[in-house]
């Protein structure tokens, strides 16, 4: 059994995002790392390694980064990492990196792709959904339980307003929630190979994708800071009272 | 073609809010660019169809079996179909579970471009302040505030701008949707107003029976929360609670004033990872993102993971015992004090103000 985990390196969440001058850009603090629930995904991939001795594999893509996440995922316990490294994916769109994704997964045969729900970054949630089309496999997005079977798996996922239990035939994908497994840390054997692995690279042409074209961007703006704060003083009942008051009559809310 | 097109979606026997903003967003655009509105309604919610009279130009309804109960399989096979021969310029969905596991793949199906999490459209130049009034407030500063002070656009064109926040909230940005090719597009709850613009169309209905695929995955077993459960996201009034609940015994204190507001109660990471709240009434990054039109922070500290959640809310209240927490840089409004003595002091005030 193969078991391929998409994997995205993103910035951390406490990184300073700055818009550039004249909003044309954006300057984002280059302190960089796994993705949150790419790391659940790696982790539930590892238990499937365990239990069922799959072989596990992470692929990337990326342009001139994603070292960063690829060792993340090889000190975790990943066997191959693969990078797609172009230039072509520097803001590429999302069904450019799904495309990317979906053929560097489709190298060899494969029974389960593992991907995050969504990255922190833009917090999209397509690409995961994308491969298993582009792949015609079929999805369980926000897993958070799974089980393999004889040629299917048992996802249990939550869903709007609840949960359900489903059973895909193989090969499918999967995206993982919080919950479907708790991330390891690496430890001092893992991180020391993960710091000599040798990261293989492919790129677009040697994959034979077309790149999809870029929404063109208008501008890039700040958070316009909400006006500063109203503190609102006194004792309980009568902080709450006032509070009321300016719910109704200035935010108009209630 | 300047056509929209809306995917409807219902929770029960009613469809979700954003499904009427999204209809009411699309009237104001397409009154300013010509095109015409489509409803698009596919499986068990075909019944409901009626609710949609004079707020579209057209509504498609997809009758397929295959779309009952809904599986993502069967309704990307439907709804690409109907995208493919409507050829809309943009497809717009309510953010949500169903629309995370059905845009996607329409895009990759159809070769569109997607986006989420997008919180505003508006025609270029000066349309925004009559389509995207009712963003949240970091939205509306950040983004509609340019556009609100402009008259709206006698001619500006066609071009339609489409923005959405990025690196949890930490900027926006606002992209062109292309004359030529596909958008497909999730909104944020109250992202627009359902009442900004005219409805009273005179609406035409078209009904496709062509067959779908049938789903590969097989539905198990399906669990459904109480009505809280649903509510979260959609929610207009969002009531959260973090370490300064101290625990369970005290979330009734949440719950009475959620029921009093008429709104949905959530939980921080704190409480969740202390194993005091479930994971499904998360708020912030590894839980729920909630837009709503007021979020009532509770001895949340305003952790970045949490603010990620709740940013594009319209109006923050936090309530919290240290008067240097950082939720209170994301307020609009803050009160110094135990949650524990405010909370029932506020309940009591809002029950008697809005009785």
């Amino acid at each position: 059994m193969r078991v391929v985990v998409l994997v995205k390196e993103v910035p951390d969440l406490e990184a300073a995002v700055k818009v550039t001058g004249d909003g044309s850009g954006l300057e984002v603090e280059k302190r960089r790392g796994l993705n949150f629930f790419d790391e659940i995904a790696v982790e539930a991939a590892l238990k499937l390694k365990e239990s069922h001795g799959a072989v596990t594999a992470a692929v990337g893509a990326s342009a001139g980064a994603g070292v960063e996440a690829m060792r993340r995922a090889v000190a975790m316990g990943i066997e191959t990492p693969l990078l797609v490294d172009d230039p072509a994916l520097d803001g590429a769109d999302s069904l450019t990196i799904a495309r990317a994704l979906a053929a560097a997964v489709a190298l060899e045969p494969t029974d389960l792709v593992i991907a995050g729900k969504q990255a922190t970054d833009d917090e999209a949630g397509l690409v995961g959904p994308m491969v298993a089309e582009i792949l015609g496999m079929p999805c369980a997005t926000r897993a958070i339980g799974l089980e393999v079977e004889d040629g299917s798996v048992l996802v249990t996922r939550e869903i709007d307003g609840g949960e359900e239990v489903v059973r895909l035939p193989l090969p499918a994908l999967i995206t993982a929630e919080k919950g479907l497994a708790e991330p390891r840390v690496p430890g001092m054997a893992g991180t020391m190979k993960a710091m000599k692995v040798q990261i293989e690279r492919t790129d677009l042409a040697a994959l034979g994708v077309q790149a999809h074209p870029v929404l063109p961007v208008v501008a890039y703006r700040t958070v316009g800071q909400r006006p500063p704060v109203t503190m609102i003083e006194g004792e309980p009942a009568d902080a709450a009272a006032e509070l009321v008051r300016l719910l109704r009559q200035e935010a108009k809310v209630l | 073609m300047n056509g929209l097109y809306i995917i409807c979606e219902a929770r029960g026997e009613e469809f979700r809010p954003a499904t009427y903003e999204l209809l009411a967003a699309a009237r104001a655009i397409t009154a300013a660019t010509g095109g015409e509105v489509t409803a698009v309604v596919a499986g068990p919610e075909v019944t409901l169809k009626a609710k949609l009279e004079g707020l579209a130009h057209r509504v498609v309804t997809l009758t397929a079996p295959e779309l009952t109960p809904f599986s993502a399989d069967s309704w990307v096979d439907a709804l690409a179909a109907a995208i493919g021969a409507g050829a809309p310029r943009a497809v717009l969905f309510g953010e949500g579970g169903r629309t995370r596991e059905v845009m996607p793949r329409l895009a990759a199906r159809l070769g569109a471009w997607a986006l989420s999490n997008c919180v505003d459209l508006r025609v270029n130049g000066g349309g925004a302040d009559a389509v995207g009034g009712s963003t949240g407030a970091g939205a509306t500063d950040g983004l509609g505030g340019a556009s609100a002070a402009g008259a709206a656009a006698a001619d500006g064109g066609s071009a339609l701008e489409i923005s959405r926040p990025v690196y949890g909230g930490k900027a926006y940005v606002t992209n062109l949707v292309p004359a030529d090719g596909l958008l497909l597009a999730a909104f944020r709850p109250h992202s627009f107003d359902a009442g900004m613009a005219p409805a009273g169309l005179s609406t035409a209905a078209e009904e496709v029976a062509a067959p779908v695929a049938v789903s590969r995955v097989e539905l198990v077993e399906r669990r459904e929360g109480g009505p809280r459960k649903a509510d979260l996201t959609e929610a207009a009034v969002v009531v959260t609670g973090g370490r300064g609940m101290k625990g369970p015994e005290n979330f009734g204190l949440l719950e009475d004033l959620a029921a009093a507001l008429e709104g949905a109660v959530g939980y921080s990471r704190a409480l969740v990872d202390a194993g005091l709240a479930e994971h499904a009434y998360q708020v912030g990054k590894s839980g729920k993102t909630v837009s709503p039109t007021l979020y009532i922070a509770c001895g949340v500290s305003g952790a970045i993971h949490h603010i990620m959640g709740m940013d594009t809310a319209k109006v923050v209240v936090a309530i919290n015992t240290d008067p240097t927490a950082p939720i209170f840089e994301y307020a609009d409004y803050g009160v110094v004090g135990d949650v524990l003595q405010v909370l029932p002091a506020l309940t009591e005030q809002v029950r008697a103000a809005t009785s």
